[in-house]
This record gives structure tokens, C-alpha cells and sequence, in this order.
């Protein structure tokens, strides 16, 4: 699998080449900067590009901004947006014209390198990731008639996992639960938050997503 | 200065005489006894007004060019001599007589010309009255009678090529440049003046109407006489009396104006009984009453800023000399103590403005302490909202230095901590592996409080997306369930700070003593005003000076020029209101 990775910190951009060179992901480049991002990508069609949010020369939302455009122009390649802080709202944002082969997480989410490998792997795959921060922060609030409120710990467990984007598989591994288990578990959520079954892992997170939106909404 | 004005009395007479005989015994049948008789009157009006305007205003400069406007009347007379001697030396001047008249209309009353516009005509008046009849001179044809000029032939001295033909058009260019052109400027000036003229100025400038209609007259005059074929008999002798009328009341309006300018003595006795009454704000308009000028405006000066303050401590610029402003300094044991803006008008009334400065110096050194101790709360309330201003930009500087630097170097070294436990495997020492873990754990949980530290310095997306994001943000991550309306527009970043900082504090109580179950959080604009309002259902009790926190923040809202309110009876729940002006 071919990255480019998009990174003004020199030691973090090193640590994650090194990391992924590690894993056996090909580098295809690392760069610092938006255009020299925009450059990469054009130039070595990578299955995915890791790219910090915040960049030279404004060190604010350049990577963001640079993800987009990518998105626009070379929508087979996936992203997986890092950021020192995330916000649902700039989530939600994001995600909402084409989730597919999208990801924001958390950049200390590296450390739990089995995780962030899946991410990778799905981003490339078309799937999303969504940090569990982000994920946290849309179940979290609490509502007036919540209907998450009918939902057992276990299912909001499941929930959230669906949510970061993972698949059922996934939900097993992490969860240690029979492939059984978790279907049932999706099955009852569905049911509860009223939402028709979605046989695939990308639109699922949507449906999800929409759902958790709405709820912010109302 | 007295001995001359005496001697000028007898030379204007004798000069009269002259200019009598002059005109009767040159002109023949072009004048009568009664015309002749009419030009010395006009003369000899401008002489009499200017002597006398001279004597009760020594310093004013409109006298001495009043007596020399009619001097110039006079000796023009002299150019109908047949002496070649005087016909060119008064021929050449003879025209400077109605530019004097025209530039003691202009310096009227002051003495001064005031203005630009008026500065170059005067210049170019004196230019245009002297250069054209020198021209005239120079080719003057004894055989071509000139205008106004009876037909026998006078020598010019001057006469260096004779060419009438070019006399005769030059006299002609010379009155549509002078009483075309010229004369049509003067008029607009003069009008322009009194449309512009302040209320007080008005009454006093009302003379320059009769002087823009004189010099009407005499243009319509000059023209009709030099360009229409046949001119008739009868409009020549109503254009002669209507100007003499005209020019013999335009001196004596000019002096009855500028002394009619000069103002009531009894204004500074009431002035003083009124200061001792008025507060002092109402210095200016005392003051402005007694002087007659109500667009005057007094300046306070600060000894230790070295600027002028108006009554409320702002800083004042004072007018630059010469226009329709003018400033009059009053001072005392050689201190500056405060200035006075008026009107120009008042420039002949030294001894009243000293006067009214005098009475009013008491007073002025009131209102002079209260300016100065307004300025410095301006200036304290400024350097308060700096401060906050410069906190502000620490703390979003902070905030970008904790995620740029440690944060990502600690991310870093982790990353590099987690590689090497991977490459080493499981296959090592198991006490290694715990060791590497633990401490990537550590730095993990490091991270984190970084993160959590950053936010609550500056939280990062209140400077990138606005106040109603991060109260959003903020509200997601409140244990209590808080509902939030809140206005999307950007603020300055002051205010959204201050009022995102409030709801942080006032939420952080809510959380801490309220035992609420729910929140709202609104922040809308009103009147001007970011208003910031957190609003729970607890138990109420809570003050704004207590350890809560809300002491510190009140003082950053009151820096901004706002105010801070907590409404908090007992068992009826917390208000927290904060109100912000956001001018934009």
C-alpha cells in the first residue's frame, strides 16, 4: 500500500514514515507543506494520504483545505486527516458530501498503531474513520427524548464503533464478541434508533452519522 | 499715527477740489458740474469711512486701505489732465482705485484677506488694474480717442509704437478680463462667503451684499459702454447715479458693520455673574452667549500631555490660521490655560476676548482639572481593554505553541517509544516491553492534558470558527445537558473571548455547585451589545465576587466597557448576564 505523508513536524513525520516502512507501507513521499502535498498526490497517485490539518504558512486549517481540493480532483485517493484537536462540528463538516475513503482522527491515535493501521486500510479501502473523540462528543450530549437513552451499554458500545466507521469485524475484534453478538447487537440499535438495515460497512456510518446529526438538530 | 490721519483730512479736500476742476475743465461736454461733483463725493466717502475706521480701530488694516481706496478715487481724476506728464502717470494708475475697493471688500472686517480664492484675486486685481492701462500707454494713438476719454488728443509718455487699432482692443480685453472675469469672481467669492458664513458672521458680513451688488453695477456699466454700438443716454445716467449711490453707501456700510462688529461691554459682566452659576459644561455656552459666536468651542490645555482637550477630555485639534476659525490662547503667569475657537470675526474684539478669558479663567481652570481627570480615565479604560487585548493574543499564542511544539514532540517521541516496542517484538525481555508501554502511556496521558490545558487556555476552534462553535463545542463536552442559541456572526476577538470565557466559568459552576439538571447558554446581539447569558436550574445562591472565579471575569468584561450581572437567589436557580459592546 502507497502513502504520502503531509507533516511540518519533521520528528513526527520521520517517526510515522518509519513506522509505516515498518508495517510495509510504501512511502511515496513525505512532504510539509499544502502544495508540495498537492504535487505528491498528483504525482504518485498513492492509495492514501496522511495529512496534518494544520500546516505552514497559516498553521490553521491548510490540510483541510488541501484534503478537499484532493477529494475533488483525485477522488479514489483516500485521506485521513490528523489534528491536534477535534471538533464534531469540523467532523461534520467534513463528512458530510462524500465520507467515502475519508478519515479525521486524533494524531496521538498513532500510538495505538494496530488501530491506526485499520484506519489506514479502510480510508484506502473507500470506508471512513472518525475518531472516537468526535464520536464521543455527538453521543455524548445528552437530549431532550433521547432515543440513544433506550440503548443498552453494550449497544452504545457498538454504536460508537459503528460510527469511527468500523466494520462488523472489527467490532468483534475489539470488543471480543462473537460475529454473532455484535449482528444482533447492530440489529437492535437499527431497530431502536428506527433506521433501516444497511448490509454495507460506508453507507452504514452514514446512516449513523445522519442519525447523530439529527439528534444535534432537534 | 493721529497727525497723519489730521493731515489727510485737508490733503482729501484740496485733492477733491483738484479733481473737480480736473474733470470739468479736461472733459467738456462727456460731464457735468453734478457727475464731477458726484465722483469726488464717492472719494471722499471712502476717505471719511476709512479715517474714521482708522481711528477707532488702530490695528485693523481695513482703515488705512478704506482712505486709500478714495485717495485713489481722487487721483485718478487726475488722468482727464491734457499734461502729458499726468495723463500717463495717472492713466497707468488710475484703475488700482477699484482694486483697493475691491481688496478693502475682501479684508472686510478684519483687515485680513481670509482664504485662498481671495488671496489670488486680490494679487492678480492689482496685477491685471496696473499691466493693462501700462499696455494701453505703450501704444497709445493720440488720434483714436480712447473710452471715456473726450476726443482731444493727450501724449503718452510712454508711447513706444503708435497703434490705435490695438489700444482701442486692448482696452476691450482689459474690461472682459477685469469687469468680465475678474469682477464676476469677486462677486461669487463675496456671495460664497456670506451662504458660508456662520449666523453671528452673517449679521456682520451683511455689507458684502451692497458690495457684491455695486460691483454688479459697475461691471454691467464698463461692458455696456465699451461693446454696445449706440449706448443709450438715459440707462449711462441711471447706471451713474445707481453706482454713485451705490459706491457712497458701500464705505459707510463697511464702517457701520465693523463697528457694530464690536461687541456690547455689558457681555462680560453678564459672563462673570453667569460662570459662577453655570457647571461646567456650561462654560462653552456661557461663554459663546457673552461672545455672540454660537459655533464657539473651547480647548482645555493639559500641562503634562501637552495637548488641548475638549470638556469630556477628548483631544482637539486646534484650526490652522487664516481660515474662518480663529483661535484666541488665554493664559495665565505665562501657562497656557486654555484656548478659545471662534468665529474670525471676533479677531477685532481682543480686548473682550481678554476680557471674557479673564472672567471666565476661574471656571476655565475647573473644567480644565475635570477634562484632565476624564482624559485619564479614557486613557485607563483604553490601557484596561489593551491589556485584556494582549492577554488575549498570549493566551491564542500559548495555545498555538502547546499543540505546534511539546504537544507534537511528545506525540512524536512516543511514536518513536511504540516503533522500537514493535520492532523489538515480543520476543524480548518481558519487564522491556512493560517498561516501553508504560511509557508510551505516560506520554499518551501527557498528550492529553496538554490538550485539555491548551483548551482551556485558548481553545483553538473559538479562534478558528467563532463564538457560537465553541460554545457548541464547549456544551458537548459539559456533563450537564446544555442547550445553546447563539448568534453565528464574527466578533472582535476580545469579545468573543471575554463572552466565550464567561460561559466557560459560569458552566464550570453549574457542573461544580449548582446540582442543576439542564442549562441554557444563549449569546445574541442587542443594542450594540454581545450579550452572553447562562442560565441554570439549580440551586441558585451564587454571588458575583465569591471565589467562583466570576470576580476576575467580571473586570475582563468591564475593561471592554461592558458589565457583568449574576442573578442567583436561593433555590431559584443561577443568571450569569454578560453584556459586551461590539460596535460593527
Amino acid at each position: 500500500m502507497r502513502v504520502v505523508i503531509a507533516e511540518d513536524s519533521v520528528l513526527l513525520r520521520e517517526g510515522l514514515a518509519r513506522m509505516l516502512a515498518d508495517e510495509g507501507f510504501e512511502i511515496a513521499a513525505q512532504v510539509d507543506n499544502a502544495d508540495a502535498l498537492h504535487h505528491a498526490v498528483h504525482r504518485e497517485k498513492p492509495d492514501v494520504a496522511i495529512v496534518d490539518v494544520r500546516m505552514p504558512p497559516t498553521q490553521t486549517d491548510e490540510g483541510a483545505r488541501a484534503a478537499r481540493e484532493i477529494r475533488a480532483a483525485h477522488p479514489e485517493v483516500g485521506i485521513l486527516l490528523l489534528s491536534q484537536v477535534v471538533e464534531a462540528k469540523h467532523a461534520l463538516e467534513l463528512f458530510s458530501e462524500h465520507p467515502e475513503g475519508f478519515g479525521y482522527l486524533l494524531k496521538d491515535r498513532v500510538l495505538e498503531i494496530d488501530d491506526f493501521l485499520e484506519a489506514i486500510r479502510r480510508v484506502a479501502r473507500g470506508g471512513t474513520a472518525i475518531d472516537p473523540e468526535v464520536v464521543a462528543q455527538l453521543m455524548g450530549r445528552r437530549r431532550t427524548a433521547d432515543p440513544l437513552a433506550e440503548l443498552s451499554p453494550r449497544e452504545r458500545e457498538v454504536l460508537a464503533l459503528m460510527a469511527e466507521g468500523r466494520s462488523n469485524q472489527a467490532i468483534c475484534r475489539k470488543l471480543f464478541l462473537s460475529p454473532k453478538t455484535v449482528e444482533t447487537h447492530v440489529h437492535s440499535i437499527f431497530l431502536k434508533l428506527n433506521l433501516p438495515p444497511e448490509a454495507d460497512d460506508h453507507r452504514r456510518v452514514l446512516a449513523v452519522l445522519a442519525q447523530l446529526r439529527s439528534l444535534e438538530g432537534g | 499715527m493721529r497727525a497723519l490721519r489730521f493731515a489727510l483730512v485737508p490733503a482729501a479736500i484740496a485733492l477733491g477740489v483738484v479733481a473737480y476742476r480736473i474733470q470739468l475743465d479736461n472733459l467738456g461736454a462727456a460731464t457735468t458740474p453734478a457727475r464731477s461733483l458726484a465722483i469726488v463725493a464717492v472719494a471722499w466717502a471712502f476717505v471719511g469711512a476709512g479715517l474714521v475706521a482708522w481711528a477707532r480701530r488702530p490695528g485693523n488694516r481695513l482703515g488705512p486701505l478704506l482712505a486709500a481706496a478714495g485717495f485713489a478715487l481722487l487721483l485718478r481724476q487726475l488722468r482727464y489732465s491734457h499734461d502729458a506728464g499726468l495723463f500717463t502717470v495717472f492713466f497707468a494708475l488710475s484703475e488700482l482705485s477699484y482694486a483697493l475697493v475691491a481688496h478693502s471688500v475682501l479684508a472686510y472686517p478684519s483687515g485680513r484677506v481670509v482664504g485662498r480664492p481671495e488671496r489670488v484675486l486680490v494679487r492678480v486685481g492689482y496685477a491685471s488694474m496696473l499691466l493693462f492701462p501700462l499696455a494701453i500707454l505703450l501704444v497709445y494713438d493720440a488720434s483714436r480717442p480712447l473710452r471715456f476719454l473726450d476726443p482731444t488728443a493727450r501724449d503718452s509718455l510712454l508711447l513706444v509704437w503708435e497703434n490705435g487699432a490695438l489700444a482701442v482692443n486692448l482696452q476691450k480685453a482689459f474690461v472682459v478680463f477685469v469687469w468680465g472675469v475678474l469682477a464676476s469672481a469677486f462677486i461669487f467669492l463675496v456671495l460664497r462667503r456670506l451662504v458660508r458664513a456662520t449666523p453671528r458672521a452673517r449679521r456682520i458680513l451683511a455689507p458684502l451684499l451692497l458690495a457684491a451688488v455695486v460691483f454688479a453695477l459697475r461691471a454691467v456699466f464698463e461692458c455696456v459702454f465699451t461693446f454696445a454700438e449706440r449706448p443709450s443716454e438715459i440707462l449711462y445716467v441711471y447706471l451713474f447715479w445707481w453706482q454713485v449711490a451705490g459706491f457712497v453707501a458701500l464705505p459707510l456700510a463697511l464702517l457701520a458693520g465693523m463697528l457694530r462688529a464690536r461687541l456690547a461691554r455689558a457681555g462680560v459682566a453678564e459672563l462673570v455673574l453667569e460662570l459662577e452659576r453655570a457647571p461646567p459644561q456650561g462654560l462653552r455656552d456661557a461663554l459663546a452667549r457673552a461672545l455672540g459666536d454660537p459655533t464657539l468651542e473651547v480647548a482645555l490645555w493639559l500641562p503634562e500631555r501637552s495637548e488641548y482637550v475638549d470638556a469630556s477630555g477628548r483631544p482637539v485639534t486646534l484650526p490652522d490660521e487664516g481660515g474662518a476659525r480663529t483661535v484666541t490662547l488665554l493664559e495665565h503667569e505665562g501657562e497656557p490655560v486654555a484656548a478659545i475657537v471662534h468665529d474670525a470675526t471676533l479677531v477685532d474684539e481682543p480686548e473682550l476676548l481678554r476680557a471674557s478669558g479673564a472672567a471666565a479663567r476661574m471656571a476655565l481652570e475647573n473644567a480644565r482639572l475635570q477634562a484632565e481627570m476624564r482624559a485619564q480615565l479614557a486613557e485607563v479604560q483604553r490601557s484596561r481593554a489593551r491589556i485584556v487585548a494582549a492577554a488575549d493574543e498570549e493566551r491564542r499564542r500559548i495555545e498555538r505553541d502547546l499543540h505546534d511544539g511539546a504537544q507534537q514532540r511528545l506525540v512524536a517521541l512516543a511514536l518513536e517509544l511504540r516503533t522500537a516496542q514493535r520492532r523489538l517484538g515480543g520476543s524480548t525481555d518481558p519487564e522491556l516491553e512493560r517498561i516501553l508501554a508504560a511509557s508510551v502511556d505516560e506520554l499518551q496521558a501527557a498528550v492529553d492534558e496538554l490538550r485539555e490545558l491548551a483548551r482551556g487556555v485558548h481553545p483553538a476552534i473559538l479562534t478558528e470558527d467563532g463564538l457560537a462553535a465553541a460554545l457548541e463545542s464547549l456544551s458537548s463536552r459539559t456533563p450537564v445537558p446544555v442547550t445553546v442559541d447563539a448568534c453565528g456572526d464574527r466578533l472582535p476577538p476580545q469579545v468573543e473571548a471575554t463572552a466565550y470565557f464567561v460561559a466557560c466559568e459560569a458552566l464550570a459552576n453549574v457542573v461544580k455547585h449548582s446540582g442543576a439538571s439542564a442549562a441554557t447558554v444563549t449569546a445574541l446581539r442587542r443594542n450594540g451589545m454581545l450579550v452572553i447569558e447562562v442560565e441554570d436550574d439549580g440551586v441558585g445562591g451564587a454571588h458575583a465576587d465569591g471565589g467562583s472565579g466570576l470576580r476576575g471575569l467580571a473586570d475582563r468584561v468591564e475593561a471592554l466597557g461592558g458589565r457583568l450581572r449574576v442573578v442567583s437567589p436561593a433555590g431559584g436557580g443561577t443568571r450569569v448576564v454578560g453584556e459586551i459592546p461590539c460596535a460593527s
